[in-house]
Order: structure tokens, then sequence, then C-alpha cells
């Protein structure tokens, strides 16, 4: 009947104003007329004064006082023609009142609060079920056809069973066949990919790298001293020759696999001298590096050794960059270019130059091997404790490896700042770039870590250079 | 740690980034290159020293820094 709940609560007050002041016989004729079925309850006679909508609207104003100024009576003449919704709930609401009134009342009288709670679940679901269960199966019963339809209509089940027998068969099949092969070998060819790239970049690297020029002087250093000792001089002329084809290969710099052809007759001359060194060329994969950098060890041990490898090294330097001569001089001491390689010295040349040039053709500098040492041993040392050593090809190992590393972090900041639209390197680059190294995160700050290691004049310059 | 460190070669740092990078660097950037290249070393020399411990060797072997050379530049790639 009535599903609003405000008529409930309005209608009693609603029905007392009404009884009290104004109840209108053609009202309540009406309102009986309407609600010829509430006559039968008790209650209702209050109902029957409270029905008409004229005497619920007027009642509370009359309360008020009559409208005493004609604006007044204008306003709710207005107000009445604004909101003619006003009488149809009204009168809607006089008929729905009663029924729920009447059952409101009577549990109120019953008991006020609990009993309607109680009573409406425990009453209805009683005789509720009863009657429904043979509605509902009279009604399936009668239903049942029209569900059918609607799934007879429905296209899904036919296109579902129709189409999945072909739609499944041919991708099983299509995928079995061609999926074996490609999933191997798109799996692979990223990596594949990455590798060669990475490797090639390194190759590359080591090829501009400055190792390789000293690297074949130490060879054929070594050779020399250790083939004087043993035989003779026969096999420095052999190396010489290939070493000076090397350095023309790495002045190609794309032609790594000459340069690799070249390295494996190289290593095939040194091999024979220095047994310890086989090992150590065989381990590492077949790569430039592997091959370039045991044949790096010698170098600094025995430059150190013989006058005439440190003289070698020492021209070496001297020819490619003045820069490093103090470097050079501080290991050798004697830089005398003694009469020990002359020839070599005119093959090494040319080598040694190109291979000192960045792929710019701006010569390369080398970072100073006593900074390499000593930051080298000092994480060394935080690792290994304090007996940590670090023999010097280790460090020729190390130097190598922060050669590569140079190029490849200058070349990301090149391109970071070329993507900017900057023609120096910025500080934004290097912080994107430790940003992309993942070293500067929410946790750490390039601050923090620059507290970390630097020390505090980099520090205060780095502060100065780089608001936070 | 810091306080003994001795400063870097400022110079040569700046002019090796500038010749691989045939670019000029700003006033302090190379103070954080080298920080970066601190770090790098230190994930070296750990990764090194794993490498040979692993291998049994008492030292940092050349032939362990050279296998995880490989390994660790990639990490440091931008």
């Amino acid at each position: 009947m009535a599903t609003t709940p405000n008529p409930r609560r309005r209608s009693p007050r609603v029905s007392d104003g009404s009884e009290a002041l104004t109840p209108v016989g053609d009202t309540t004729l009406t309102g009986l007329q309407r609600l010829p079925g509430h006559t039968r309850y008790p209650l209702t006679p209050s109902r029957f004064a409270a029905n008409t909508p004229s005497a619920n609207r007027r009642t509370p104003r009359n309360r008020g006082g009559a409208p005493s100024t004609p604006y007044r009576v204008q306003a709710m003449q207005r107000r009445a023609a604004n909101t003619p919704g006003r009488d149809r709930r009204r009168s809607g609401r006089v008929q729905r009142e009663t029924t729920f009134d009447i059952l409101r009342n009577l549990g109120k009288a019953l008991a006020p609060t609990t009993q309607p709670i109680r009573s409406s679940p425990q009453e209805k679901p009683s005789p509720e079920p009863e009657p429904e269960p043979e509605r509902d199966e009279i009604e399936e019963l009668d239903n049942e056809p029209e569900i059918e339809r609607p799934r007879l209509s429905l296209p899904l089940d036919e296109v579902d069973e129709v189409d999945e027998e072909p739609e499944i068969r041919p991708p099983r099949l299509s995928l079995a066949f061609e999926e074996e092969d490609l999933t191997h070998t798109s799996i692979e060819y990223p990596r594949r990919a990455t590798s060669e790239h990475d490797r090639g970049r390194l190759s590359m690297m080591s090829v501009g790298g400055p190792r390789m020029s000293e690297i074949g002087a130490a060879t054929r250093i070594e050779s020399e001293s250790e083939d004087e000792d043993d035989t003779g001089i026969v096999g420095d002329d052999n190396e010489a020759g290939e070493d000076t084809v090397i350095s023309q290969g790495d002045f190609d710099g794309g032609g790594e696999t000459e340069d690799l052809g070249r390295f494996n007759f190289d290593f095939n001359f040194p091999t024979p001298p220095p047994p310890g060194e086989d090992l150590d060329q065989d381990e590492p994969i077949h790569d430039d590096e592997g091959f370039e950098l045991p044949v790096d060890m010698p170098l600094d041990t025995e430059a150190g050794l013989d006058d005439a490898s440190v003289s070698m090294a020492a021209d070496d330097f001297d020819m490619q960059s003045p820069l490093h001569q103090p470097v050079a001089l501080s290991e050798s001491q004697s830089p005398g270019i003694a009469g020990g390689g002359l020839r070599d010295e005119d093959r090494y040349m040319p080598g040694t130059k190109q291979k000192k040039l960045s792929r710019h053709g701006i010569p390369v500098p080398n970072l100073p091997v006593g900074v390499v040492k000593k930051l080298a041993t000092r994480f060394a040392r935080a690792r290994n404790g304090s007996k940590a050593k670090i023999s010097k090809e280790t460090l020729a190992a190390i130097e190598q490896a922060s050669s590569w590393y140079f190029e490849q972090a200058s070349e990301d900041l090149a391109a970071y700042s070329k993507h900017a639209g900057r023609k120096t390197i910025d500080e934004s680059d290097v912080a994107t770039l430790m940003r992309r190294q993942r070293h500067v995160n929410n946790a750490t700050t390039i601050f923090s870590l620059a507290q970390k290691h630097l020390p505090k004049e980099l520090l205060q310059d780095m502060r100065l250079a780089m608001p936070p | 740690m810091a306080a003994t460190q001795k400063l870097y070669p400022r110079a040569t740092v700046k002019r090796v980034v500038k010749a691989h990078s045939n670019r000029s660097l700003s006033k302090n950037a190379d103070i954080l290159i080298f920080l970066d290249y601190m770090l790098f070393m230190q994930e070296l020399m750990r990764e090194s020293s794993i490498q040979s411990r692993k291998a049994g060797e008492k030292n940092i072997s050349p032939n362990s820094v050279r296998k995880v050379t490989e390994r660790t530049l990639r990490k440091f790639k931008g």
C-alpha cells in the first residue's frame, strides 16, 4: 500500500489538529467513501476527521491564525498553485496513512517497539512460504517453456558449441607447429642481440682502449726478454710484424673478427715462454677482453722488472700522449729510450697513437694508476679485511675495467645531454645516470652517496654546483 | 675514509669524459662522475672478491676481476 515512511509520522499530528479544529462534513464523507474498508477498524474515527486534504493543509495555518493580510493569502495561494502535487500527495497519503496507522496503533497498543519487529518476520515467513512454493511450482511449470525460449533464442550456446571447436583446433595446431620454432628462437633473439651488442660494444672499447698498445708492447717485450733468455730474437720479429698488423686492425675499429684472428695468431707466439699465462688466456671467454687482459698482466709485472720493457712502455706513453709521462716515468723511473726496442718503437708508434684515441678522435688520457689502486685497495679492504692485497695483474684488469667504464659512462652522459639539447654535460645528466643505475632512489640521494665517498672539499664543490 | 683520501685528478677525469663524449663538461660534473666511478669500483671489487672467494682464491685474482667486469659494466649501463 503505502511505501513512504513520511505519512506515518505526520499522520498523528495532522489527525490531532484536524480533529480539534476543522472537520468539514463533505470532506469526511469523501474520506468515508474512499475508505470503505477502514470502517471496520475501531481506530479509524480519528482518520475520518483528518482525511480531507483541505483539513490537512489548513489546519496548521489556522492554528497560527487565519491569514490576516491579503499578501499572506496571496502567498498561500501562489504556494498552492506552484505545488499542485501537494493535494495529490495528501489525498493519497490519507488513504495510505489509514491502513498503516491502524497497524501502527495496534502495534503501539500491544507493544510499542519490540512486537512489530518480532511479529513481522515471525508471521510473514510462516504464512508466506506455504503459499509461495505452491505458486512457485505452478509458475515454474508455466514458466518453463518461457524460460527455455529465450535460451533457445539466444545464440550463445549454439555459437559457443559451433565456434569453439574450430577456434580451439586451429590455434593449437598453428601454435604448436609454428611456436616451437618461433619460441626457441624468438626468446633467444633478444638475449643474443643484447649480448652481441654489448660484446661488440666492449670489444669496440677494447679496440679503442689504450691497453691494446701497451699489451702489444708488453707481449713483445716479454717475448723479447724471455726469448733473449731462451732462444733467440726470431720470435720477436714475427711478433712485432703481427703486432703492427694488429694495430692497423684496431685502427679500423669495426673489424673485430680480424683482430680476433690476429690475436689468436699472437697468442700462439707468446704462449710458449710463459706457461702460467696459457691458463689465463684459455679460461676467459674467447673475446677480445679475455685475450687482452691476460696479456696485460705480464706488462705490469715484467715492466717493473725489465729495464728494456720499462723503457718501451715509457716510450709508448711519450708518443701517445704527453699527459702520461709522469705516470710512465714514475713507474719506470728510467726515461732512457735505450736501444732495446728501437725497431719495436717504430712499429708500435702508429698503433699506440690510434688506440689512445676515442671514437671522436680525441686522445684519451688514463687515470693515474695510483688513484685506481687506492680506490681498489680501499674497497677490497672494506670487503675482504685489512690484508686484501691487489697484485699488479689484478690492478691492470681493474684499470681496463675502469677505462671501459669511463667510455660507457661518458657516452651515456653525452646521450643524456644531447637529449636535453645541451652541448655540455651537466650535473643533472650525471644525476640521471646515477638514477638509472639505481644508485639514487628514494632512500639514497646523491648527497648521501657523496657524503659517504667523497672528501669534504669535493663535497662542498658539489653542493655549490647542484643545490638540492 | 673521506678525510684521508686525496683529491683525485679532476682534470684527467674531465679530459677522459670529454674525449669519450666529445662534449664539454660543466664545472663540477666531474665530481659526480668520479663519485659514480667510485661506486663502480666498489661494485667491481665486491663482485670480484665474491668471485675469487668462490673460486677459492686467497686474494683477488685478475681472472675474477675479468669475469666480473662485463657483468658490472652492464649493471652500470645507464
